[in-house]
């Protein structure tokens, strides 16, 4: 029978060659190392690592989903100073939440091996930002590896918790989107670490001082000493080479791909550096001894290009030309720096520094111009029955008729589609997690100095928990004057419904007391009330009422994700369109269920001219029967 | 102004909306996805630019002719500068006594109403009920349902806003009782066929000085005015309830009146098939101005069933109200804003030159 990713990680025995993607394969590096301690807060690309060893039994591990990651990066710590083995995941934006501690903590270090997993997002696949961690963890001054592959993720991470551990010091495991979710053959060890036991003696303190900074760069020094060692830096191809690729992370591939589709396999040495930070300088001089060209190829920026140049420029090494993202030579449709690596850009690159003309198989430019114009354009989109959707029309509706001209400032979750036409073009600020209640509490106070539109803040229930509430407490303290809109599905929806806590659920799926997000409102003194965004008119009716309230106030729309909902319904409500009662073009709508409203579910049928609903899509909620001026569209209980 | 870019649904926000001049009569609203109105204010939501414009078409603040609907509704019938086409001016009342106490005055709308009802010259009614603190649009097809809808609102209740649900409802003879903004609206209403506008079969207009802004209601609420019972405006106003009447100045609420209302030209809602408004002189009584051959009709017939009673009205009051009425269109012609206005230019200079003796 096949088996789910999961049970390979948790059950495969060592000798197994099971497919697993990334993530999964350091959650197995992770548990081969004896990790006792595992937390995260939910990011794309880095969710599967906690979902994974999650699974395992707690008496064997404890795993959290914690409200954001300085808690999770906290608790992982603790763990590491009673002497366990600890991970801590995140996205590459949560570092930035996480890294107030993990600068304080770096200077002290820690103790059992603590590995922090940053997945970065090379183009923001489902990111707002493509973050290159990297320069992070330098000022952070911890150590980074980079897997190449899937399989080399799992061995590094448990060389992470060794490497940790010579340290005393936490080390960054950095992947990207390509490496946790992409699949690959990993062969399984077994466990190297048993020992579980968690003990502080007395007189054991991690404290942080100023003088410690000392420790934390002879924490560095100590590692560019070991990753000399390392397996994990290497090189291919020819020893005496005029070209070296220097590369790291998934580049390998893209540069190994480029150098064979070139035929330069003979001519051209290829540098993968694992541990990008602090660089392995003995080896990396090694390799460019004897250099002409260095071209570098590394996800995002230009991170180990500028460590090797330093290192040129400190030593004699005559004349060698560089080429990588800082002298422009490696870039892709958006220029260098930004956007993700792939094997053109790297072709293109060695092609430009050989002098060789390369034309791609396939189409022409031109003809790729032709055939793109084909392509109907597709907007980012919510899931049919989206309770934002809803949500976002009954904002949309309210400010239409409030008059005022509401600012709306967004903030991250699936919701931030309401910034593109999927949300109506509602947002206009969208920045970080809780970004929405600071500047609505910002825009609030201009009052004074002429500005005369009143504000919205919109958030998400995992948002709320995560980064809201300081926010709100700061604009109820300072007076603040604008409604926060929590959109709340009872889930973190984007990640991949990892349960908050306003779930009732912990991350074993047992039931927990949910904390409510109207207790905390109101423990706050701040006006709540929640309304399903289904019932729109009511929704948008207390958006009108609420926002010309004095002071600050929150509204909770409260529908669950309509995913989850699907998951759990056994029969969904029939919703159709009365063929009758459709007007078609003559009604004067200009199609608003499927051209305004554009839930997925609302089609056109171009035969009769009239609108109709895929049934197969269709999530059942009737929101769209609600707003159908004609009355046309139908929802039937289904029994 | 006539951008063939934009939309009529823009042209609404902008021509109408956002300077203030929608006076929320709600004939734009229930048609299309894109209009709304919530807490007495109506709000467009997207400018669909497909449709040929009802929004903007019905509105009684885009452009409006008054003398092309008065033809359409009097055609050659004699018209009164300052009163309008009418074919009697009297002192009118319910029949009932219970009618009576629950109207404002002298009950003749509620009774009116219930009359059409009984007697199948409608077979509902879109009205306003809920009282002085909080109008509610209702949608009404039985004499019980009428009586709650008896007294006056003094703000603004989008009552035709109901009107598609009358419809989609089966309703085929509908009535309506409505300010003068929203009687004009039910005129160009009756005309767009899209909308089955011509289900619209009795109007029943109200006179009107100007409603107020929602930001009354709070007023209400922060002075502690919202307990009485019974509100008028006889001159100031008075708040009437069991623990006794309290007067507050009007000028304390003058800054609540709408910028629709300020230019507004029809304060005794000619366009109806009778118009319904105070005395000022007698409480237990209205006026009423009989306006159509059909308003004439449903008259005479409830005064023959005793539905409505009605006395002739003293000439020295009538004159009085048509100087009330001239001055205020006098002041209404002199006013910039009035733009929507098209008014014949005879019309304005016996207005504004002819001082009232043509």
């Amino acid at each position: 029978m096949h088996k789910m990713g999961w049970q390979d990680v948790i059950e495969g025995r060592p000798g197994d060659r099971v497919l697993l993607n990334g993530n999964e394969a350091i959650a197995r590096g992770a548990l081969e190392a004896g990790v006792r301690y595992a937390s995260s807060y939910p990011g794309s690309p880095s969710s599967e690592i906690v979902q994974t060893l999650s699974k395992v039994p707690d008496s064997e591990l404890y795993a959290e989903w914690s409200v954001n990651e300085i808690v999770s990066l906290e608790g992982a710590t603790a763990a590491s100073f009673a002497g366990l083995r600890a991970i801590c995941v995140m996205k590459a934006d949560g570092l930035n939440v996480a890294l107030d501690f993990l600068t304080s903590m770096n200077l002290g270090g820690c103790k059992g091996g603590l590995v922090v997993t940053v997945a970065d997002d090379p183009q923001g696949h489902s990111s707002v930002k493509e973050y290159d961690s990297r320069y992070l963890a330098k000022a952070a001054m911890v150590p980074v590896l980079e897997p190449s592959t899937v399989e080399e993720a799992r061995a590094m991470a448990i060389a992470a918790f060794n490497f940790s551990e010579q340290i005393k010091g936490p080390v960054i495991l950095r992947s990207v989107t390509r490496i946790s979710h992409s699949r690959g053959l990993v062969e399984l060890g077994k466990s190297v670490r048993e020992d579980k036991t968690a003990s502080l003696p007395a007189g054991d303190r991690f404290l942080t001082k100023t003088i410690f900074h000392m420790k934390a760069r002879d924490r560095l020094i100590k590692a560019a000493g070991i990753f000399e060692d390392c397996g994990f830096n290497y090189s291919e191809g020819p020893d005496k080479a005029d070209t070296a690729v220097f590369c790291s992370g998934t580049s390998l591939l893209y540069a190994r791909e480029a150098i064979e589709t070139l035929g330069l396999n003979d001519e051209i040495k290829l540098v993968k550096v694992g541990t990008t930070f602090p660089l392995p300088e003995k080896f990396i001089l090694s390799h460019l001894r004897g250099l002409k060209n260095a071209i570098f190829a590394e996800e995002v920026r230009s991170f180990i290009e500028e460590g090797i140049v330093l290192l040129y420029a400190r030593n004699n090494l005559g004349k060698i030309c560089f080429y990588g993202k800082l002298s422009g030579d490696v870039a892709g449709v958006r220029g260098p720096a930004c956007g993700e690596m792939n094997v053109d850009i790297m072709i293109k690159a060695l092609a430009k520094v050989y002098g060789i003309h390369y034309e791609a198989p396939g189409y022409t430019p031109e003809k790729t111009a032709e055939l793109s114009a084909l392509v109907p354009p597709r907007e980012y989109a919510m899931c049919p029955g989206c309770p934002h959707r809803a949500s976002f029309w009954a904002v949309k509706t309210a400010i239409a008729v409030d008059g005022r001209n509401s600012i709306v400032a967004g903030d991250i979750g699936c919701y931030c589609l309401g910034a593109w036409d999927t949300g109506f073009n509602l947002f206009d600020t969208l920045h970080c997690m809780g970004a929405g209640p600071g500047i609505a509490s910002g825009l609030s106070k201009l009052g004074r100095f002429g500005l005369k539109r009143p504000t919205v803040t919109i958030v998400g229930d995992s948002t709320f928990y995560h980064a809201v509430i300081p926010g709100l407490i700061n604009g109820q303290y300072s007076g603040s004057d604008y409604l926060c809109v929590v959109l709340d599905n009872s889930v973190t929806a984007m990640t991949g419904h990892q349960p908050h806590p306003g779930s009732g659920i912990s991350v074993y799926g047992r039931p927990v007391n949910a904390i409510k997000i109207e207790d905390i409102v109101r423990g706050l003194g701040i006006p709540c009330k929640i309304v399903d965004p289904y019932d729109n008119f009511l929704a948008a009716e207390t958006i009108c009422a609420m926002v010309r309230e004095p002071g600050i106030k929150v509204l909770i729309f409260r529908r669950e994700c309509a995913l989850v909902a699907a998951r759990k319904q056994r029969r969904k409500r029939r919703v159709y369109v009365d063929q009758s009662l459709c007007r078609g073009d003559a009604c004067g709508c200009g199609r608003f269920c499927v051209s305004v409203w554009g839930c997925p579910g609302n089609i056109w049928d171009h035969k009769t001219g009239k609108a109709n609903i895929d049934e197969a899509v269709c999530a059942g909620c009737g929101v769209c029967a609600s707003l159908c001026p004609a009355g046309a569209i139908v929802v039937e209980e289904v029994e | 102004m006539n951008n063939s870019e934009q939309g009529y649904g823009a042209r609404l926000k902008e021509e109408v909306i956002d300077p203030g001049f929608c006076s929320v009569c709600g004939a734009c609203v229930g048609f299309c996805p894109y209009i709304k109105t919530f807490g007495e204010r109506v709000g467009v939501i997207h400018d669909c630019k497909v449709c040929e414009g009802v929004c903007y078409r019905v509105c009684p603040r885009s452009p409006t002719q008054y003398h092309v609907l008065r033809q359409e509704v009097f055609g050659a019938s004699e018209h009164d500068p300052v009163f309008g086409a009418y074919k009697a001016i009297c002192f009118a009342r319910a029949g009932s006594e219970h009618l009576r106490s629950r109207g404002q005055y002298g009950g003749v709308v509620t009774a009116l109403v219930t009359f059409a009802l009984k007697q199948g010259i409608i077979d509902g009614a879109l009205m306003t009920g809920g009282n002085f603190t909080k109008a509610i649009p209702t949608l009404v097809s039985s004499v019980s349902d009428a009586l709650q809808c008896a007294g006056s609102k003094y703000t603004s209740s989008p009552t035709l806003g109901l009107f598609q649900e009358a419809v989609k409802e089966g309703y085929q003879k509908i009535g309506v009782v409505g300010r003068p903004c929203q009687i004009t609206a039910c005129r160009k209403i009756q005309k767009a066929s899209e909308i089955s506008g011509g289900k619209i079969s009795l109007v029943i207009g109200l006179f009107c000085m100007g409603s107020l802004l929602p930001e009354f209601y709070s007023f209400l609420k922060e002075n502690h005015l919202d307990r009485y019972e019974r509100m008028d405006i006889p001159k100031d106003i008075l708040f009437q309830g069991a623990g006794g009447d309290v007067m507050i100045p009007f000028e304390d609420v003058r800054r609540f009146i709408r910028l629709s209302c300020l230019s507004c030209y029809d304060p005794l809602s000619e366009l109806a098939d009778v118009s319904v408004g105070s005395t000022e002189h007698d409480p237990g009584w209205n006026t009423l101005i009989v306006r159509t051959a059909k308003g004439m009709d449903m008259v005479e017939k409830a005064r023959f069933t005793g539905d409505i009673e009605t006395k002739a009205y003293p000439p020295d009051l009538l004159n009085v109200l048509r100087e009330a009425v001239f001055n205020r269109k006098k002041r209404v012609l002199e006013c910039p804003e009035s733009m929507y206005l098209d008014v014949p230019p005879r019309e304005k200079d016996y207005f504004l030159t002819a001082g009232g003796d043509a």
